[in-house]
């Protein structure tokens, strides 16, 4: 960590850390129900194996256990970007093909998408206390590669969405690892690991 | 000797003599004379070829043919009458074959050579389409065109019953003039050079599911290809959560047929082409309804500034966003024509054109079209038998006197063309009610006043208020608010 902890700011941590794990938790299974209908709507079949597009965050991570909590958030904070813009994409997409007629999923894709706008804030908020001054915006986000076919495009929101489901995962054991590095902490409940 | 002489005409003018020789050794030159008819002389030249052009002649031809070789000199007399002299059409060449993958369809092009004969001549096009290296005749077709003594470019469009990108289509042609008068025998041209529309299974990195994203008609049969790199294999080919049997086109190239379509769902239908393991492809088909005709169409205006249109759309078409239903408002006598903004989702649907200026009749041409197909509706209105006007607003009640008021109330609109009935009802505390009708001339964006005589004194009244278009009646507005008032003691 660049800044030595006051004790109110190590307070602050933790509860940023604390509160960002349920919100992992909590959008982790918005984003399964989101999936469940998003493969049942799109006549998709749920044992399919995606190809991972470009410009989709993979949740995986080599050495996972050496990172800094700085590079751990500044992965999380790149990854969640980019699922907004491409969870944005999704719904202009919907709008677009399907205007009025699957105002369901319509909304169920709006909603996950807030979570990931409130989660993207709530990680800038957490780096700014762990290290000043988070890299600036960085531009619109992965663009939509114009020459997906529809077909393409649904598989490609299969694509962001079990990534997406994989990154909540992810993104509680990295705060629950924050945590765990910040002075005087004990480890905090985790909704995520619950089966 | 020569023998087997036969004479073929392409033209009606002139014909192509051939004949074979028995022996099969070395010939020197040959003689050969003709006569055209039987007044003139013969016409002699020399030749080394088996085949010579000449003249067709009126009636018969008289023709000599010498030949010179080591075993010595031979001659062959012949009467060709006219009856023996075939009469075969040049073979036609195509001179265009354009596809347009859009809509499957081959365009060919090609001369009728018509300037060669006389005027009238009853044409007939054979033209086949073939696959799979041009050994599989896919469809073969008689086109029928009458020749004008004139070179025609004639045409000929084919819609096929798969996506062209799926395979290479070829297309040849040969032609049959029915030359009435000619009394030989007539038969059918050769056919043309072979045309050729490569698919997308020749091109070295060409793969994908076609047609892409594309949308078909409920109860259509529609043929879906899946084309890969070489090497690969299709594991299976699955339309919706079916698997289909595959048509083999090409090593790169198979396909599935889909009988008789069922409407897809609003995502459409995703035809999935599964190489390996992790390895797919595919397309979404878009499977729905030409719109259905509007019933009830209607169109009345509220305050003579816009003219509202609704209509029932009937069954759904099954296709949203941007493959779905468009709507516009056509009016014939101003021309104007307006997008209409319809929510699919309303039972009712709605679209507003404005009122233009000194125009009171309309004549509406309400188009609703979605890529299966187009329907109209048409309308004609005077606007001022179609007022619907808004409920009145702001109603009050005044006056100090014990036995009459004075109620007064907005309305929305510019009726200054029409007179207006309004009706007020008058309910008194004996729950006794009355109807009372005052008719005025409507005015712009104004408030209405009326007086109401003959009530009781220290009486508790419930008032409220409607109106309509008195000259035409059409649709009452709604009820204003009620509006109580006592009247003061006698």
């Amino acid at each position: 960590m660049a800044a030595a902890d006051s004790p109110s700011a190590a307070l602050r941590r933790r509860d940023l850390c604390s509160r960002g794990i349920r919100l992992a938790g909590k959008m982790r299974s918005d984003v399964i129900d989101l999936l469940d209908a998003y493969v049942e709507r799109q006549g998709l079949d749920a044992s399919a194996s995606v190809a991972v597009f470009e410009g989709v965050p993979v949740a995986a991570a080599e050495h996972w256990d050496e990172q800094t909590g700085t590079q751990r958030l500044l992965e999380n904070l790149s990854a969640y970007r980019a699922f907004r813009s491409l969870l944005a994409q999704m719904l202009e997409e919907q709008r677009e093909q399907l205007g009025e007629a699957d105002a369901p999923l319509g909304q169920a894709l709006a909603a996950v998408l807030l979570q990931v706008s409130a989660f993207t804030y709530h990680l800038e908020e957490l780096l700014q206390l762990v290290s000043p001054g988070p890299p600036s915006e960085e531009g619109p986000g992965p663009p939509l590669p114009s020459h997906l076919s529809l077909f393409e495009r649904k598989l490609r929101g299969l694509g962001v969405l079990r990534e997406l489901a994989q990154w909540a995962v992810r993104s509680a054991r990295d705060l629950r690892q924050l945590n765990k590095s910040s002075p005087g902490s004990s480890s905090a409940p985790s909704p995520a690991e619950s089966p | 000797h020569p023998h087997n002489l036969k004479c073929v005409t392409h033209n009606l003018r002139r014909m192509f003599c051939a004949w074979d020789f028995f022996s099969k050794g070395r010939h020197g030159q040959t003689d050969f004379c003709y006569t055209t008819n039987e007044l003139s002389p013969p016409v002699c030249f020399k030749t080394k070829e088996k085949r010579v052009e000449i003249p067709v002649p009126q009636r018969s031809s008289i023709v000599s043919i010498t030949t010179n070789s080591i075993s010595g000199t031979a001659t062959k007399e012949y009467e060709i009458h006219k009856k023996e002299i075939s009469f075969v059409p040049h073979t036609p060449h195509i001179l265009s074959l354009t596809p347009d993958f859009s809509t499957s369809t081959l365009n060919l092009k090609w001369n009728d050579n018509g300037s060669v004969f006389p005027y009238g001549l009853d044409a007939f096009w054979q033209i086949q389409i073939l696959r799979k290296e041009a050994t599989e005749k896919v469809a073969q077709i008689t086109y029928y065109s009458k020749l004008t003594h004139e070179d025609t470019i004639l045409s000929w469009n084919w819609t096929s019953d798969m996506p062209l990108e799926c395979t290479s289509h070829y297309v040849k042609i040969r032609c049959y003039i029915n030359i009435t008068q000619f009394v030989g025998p007539k038969d059918w041209s050769d056919w043309s050079p072979v045309e050729m529309i490569p698919g997308k299974d020749t091109e070295p990195h060409g793969s994908g599911v076609y047609p892409q994203d594309t949308v078909v008609a409920v109860g259509s049969d529609v043929t879906i290809c899946c084309i890969h790199e070489e090497g690969q294999q299709i594991q299976r080919m699955t339309y919706g959560p079916e698997t289909y049997p595959m048509i083999h086109l090409s090593s790169r190239s198979s396909a599935i047929r889909v009988l008789n379509a069922s409407a897809s769902d609003a995502s459409g239908t995703n035809v999935v082409c599964i190489l390996s393991e992790y390895e797919m492809d595919g397309t979404v088909l878009f499977v729905g309804y030409a719109p259905d005709t509007p019933q009830d169409l209607t169109c009345e205006t509220a305050n003579f500034l816009e003219i509202k249109c609704t209509w029932k759309p009937g069954r759904p078409s099954g296709l949203y966003g941007k493959r779905g239903t468009k709507y516009s408002l056509f009016e014939r006598l101003s021309g104007k024509n307006v997008l209409c903004k319809v929510n699919e989702m309303n039972r009712d649907r709605i679209c507003s054109f404005p009122v233009l200026a000194d125009q009171k009749t309309y004549d509406f041409i309400l188009n609703i079209s979605n890529p299966i197909g187009q329907v109209q509706s048409s309308l004609l209105v005077d606007l001022t038998q179609r007022v619907h006007p808004k409920t009145p607003e702001k109603l009050t009640v005044s006056g100090n006197s014990s036995t009459s008021v004075h109620l007064h109330w907005f309305i929305n609109g510019s009726f200054a063309e029409i007179r207006l009935l309004c009706q007020i009802e008058i309910v008194s505390g004996h729950s006794e009610q009355k109807m009372y009708n005052v008719t005025m001339w409507g005015r712009e964006f104004s408030t209405y006043t009326a007086q109401l005589n003959m009530l009781h004194p220290y009486t508790k009244y419930q008032f409220r208020v409607r109106c309509l278009a008195a000259d035409h009646f059409w649709k009452w507005s709604d009820w204003s608010k009620t509006e109580e008032h006592t009247t003061s003691e006698a």
